[in-house]
């Protein structure tokens, strides 16, 4: 069964396809345990026929607006719930946090 | 009698007919926030949601507890239509007075513990609130409690908190927030873990007084035993040694991690809007949640105003503007911060007004941080609980050039959820304060200060008391 996810993301057009980044995700499988957040190892694509065998992903604006067409994910790997990341460091978006040094914009 | 808790207030509202109680089974994935959102724009009742997809016959959610002027006189044990004045007098005399808590060995909060591998807390039903919310706030109207290194100070902050996993909270106070303060300060030079305890469902005043800017040093219990006119009873954790109150519904004991953060936000905000990310922000790691025999949890869902936040969420926010104008040396009459203004306006009368006076108020108020970004100053003509009394002395009597005080202000005092400031300025936490003074000029000689044309001001007093002892004559 292919399962559904969603990220929030600076900008769509600045995610690497085909790549291996990490992401936070929100697991949307209906039930008490919907948008349970993980943080994992993935490769991503615009379209779902670029990557066999892969789940959905809904990528969300930063103030929260979905994108119309879903991505397509492909999880390689579990990372735990957290981001290795001190509190109050300097004001940064999730994505950047997991993927320092890769421009995502 | 202060409510021991959100039952008791609950009841007090359904004999005033200020407590909806939905039977109907209700979707916690959206469709609670959506109903409580259309009733606080509709400025209706609180709402007890019975029944809640996905989860057992009888936990519950209760929202909006007080979002109108209303709940908030009920909350404090006073008439159901008091006058908004006459509640922030109250509130301002109860504030001084405050009353430190009791320690009880037994409590309600504790009648299911979850410790270990039970720990889990998708077995509560919290809300998604908005669509494209980050995550299941179960902390919207809940507080964080902690403790300073030296076990000093017990400071409670109402500071948003969602799930982010099964044993795991993601938290965001502010880095000025007291909690954020002693984290930084105290705990991460350190690289030790802070123990917290976040509660929800607290009686109502106790929420209220987590709300407010108490000062630095000083327990918001006490705060609340104050405004409570008793003290609240308070219990020990199961896994560390913080209080909280023992009447809560849920209590989730953790504790934040030094060296890791969590994904939070965005939310749909109090200025009523969703404007900002998904940032890392605290991990709390969950080491125990204890909570009552059929749990109510506490949602109060933000937006467009009024909801608690702009209601039952300003009313210390007034009494410490009101405070910090006194100290910089005005004579200030009242202050009011209302609802429609989202927690951004603030509105303060003077006895005696003109330039200097109105932006040594704007320095006064913004100077520690510039959360309030719109301030007016009127003469005490004008009753600041009014607002077509305020917007006619903003339409005619602020000069639209000389009237009018723009200041930017230093990076971090700026309001993070401001929804009109670009990126750089939400990076640096730049703000900005306008003031907007509604006053006469000080220079203007008494005779030539224009009169106001109304019945008690433009007619002799003998012309009025005839016209009132006739009125009923005159067919009016
Ligand atoms: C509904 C509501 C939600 C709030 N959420 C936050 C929050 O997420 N972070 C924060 O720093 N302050 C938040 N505040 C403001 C704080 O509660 C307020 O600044 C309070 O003084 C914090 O306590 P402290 O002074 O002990 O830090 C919120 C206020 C309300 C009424
Ligand atoms: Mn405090």
């Amino acid at each position: 069964m292919v399962k559904e996810y969603s990220t929030f993301v600076s900008a769509p057009q600045g995610l690497p396809e085909g790549q291996e980044i990490k992401l936070a995700i929100k697991d949307l499988t209906p039930g008490p345990r919907k948008y349970d957040c993980r943080i994992v190892k993935a490769i991503v694509a615009s379209s779902s026929d670029r990557i066999e065998g892969g789940d959905v992903l809904w990528l969300k604006s930063l103030v929260g607006i979905t994108s119309p067409k879903p991505w397509a994910i492909k999880i390689l790997e579990e990372l735990g719930d957290s981001i290795p990341r001190p509190p109050y460091s300097e004001l940064i978006q999730v994505t950047e946090a997991l993927n320092e040094g890769l421009t995502l914009e | 009698m202060a409510f021991k808790d959100n039952r008791e207030f609950i009841e007090a509202l359904e004999k005033t007919g200020d407590v909806v109680v939905v039977k109907k089974e209700v979707d916690w994935d959206m469709e609670a926030g959506a109903i409580s959102r259309r009733a606080c724009e509709l400025s209706g009742p609180a709402i007890l949601f019975q029944k809640i997809k996905d989860y057992p016959e009888g936990y519950r959610i209760f929202a909006a507890p007080v979002a109108t002027y209303r709940r908030v006189a009920i909350a404090m044990g006073l008439p159901a239509d008091t006058p908004i004045k006459t509640i922030y007098d109250e509130y301002e005399r109860r504030e001084e007075d405050s009353i430190p808590p009791v320690v009880v060995k037994n409590g309600p909060c504790k009648e299911n513990i979850l410790l270990g591998d039970d720990i889990d807390l998708y077995r509560l039903p919290s809300p998604m609130c908005h669509d494209g919310d980050g995550g299941r706030y179960i902390g919207t109207w809940g507080f964080v409690a902690s403790k300073d290194l030296d076990n000093e100070w017990a400071n409670w902050g109402m500071y948003r908190f969602h799930v982010n996993n099964q044993r795991s909270l993601a938290m965001s106070p502010a880095p000025g927030s007291n909690l954020g303060m002693v984290l930084r300060q105290q705990y991460l030079p350190q690289k030790l873990p802070l123990p917290v305890a976040a509660v929800v469902g607290a009686d109502p005043l106790s929420s209220i007084a987590a709300s407010a800017g108490y000062a630095v040093g000083r327990n918001e219990a006490d705060l609340a035993g104050g405004l409570r006119q008793e003290p609240v009873e308070l219990i020990k954790c199961e896994t560390n040694d913080l209080l909280v109150p023992a009447h809560a519904e849920i209590v989730i004991e953790g504790e934040i991690l030094p060296d890791v953060s969590a994904a939070e936000g965005p939310f749909g905000e109090y200025p009523g809007y969703r404007s900002r990310g998904f940032e890392p922000k605290l991990y709390c790691r969950v080491t125990a949640i204890t909570y009552r025999n059929s749990p109510i949890l506490t949602m109060s869902n933000l937006g467009v105003p009024p909801d608690d936040s702009h209601v039952g969420g300003c009313l210390s926010t007034a009494v410490s503007v009101k405070r910090r104008v006194e100290q910089a040396g005005v004579p200030v009459v009242d202050c009011y911060v209302p609802p429609e203004g989202a927690a951004f306006m603030a509105i303060v009368s003077v006895k005696k007004g003109g330039n200097e006076v109105a932006q040594t108020i704007g320095n006064a108020i913004g100077r520690r941080r510039a959360w309030i970004s719109k301030i007016i100053v009127v003469d005490d003509d004008v009753d600041v609980f009014d607002m077509r009394q305020v917007i006619h002395a903003l339409s005619v009597k602020c000069h639209s050039t000389r009237g009018i005080f723009l200041k930017d202000t230093p990076p971090g005092t700026g309001n993070p959820f401001s929804p009109c400031d670009d990126a750089e300025e939400k990076k640096h936490s730049i703000g900005a304060v306008a003031v907007f003074d509604c006053t006469w000029p000080s220079h203007w000689p008494k005779d030539q200060i224009p009169v106001k044309a109304s019945f008690n001001t433009i007619y002799p007093q003998e012309i009025r008391d005839r016209v009132l002892a006739n009125w009923s004559e005159y067919g009016l």
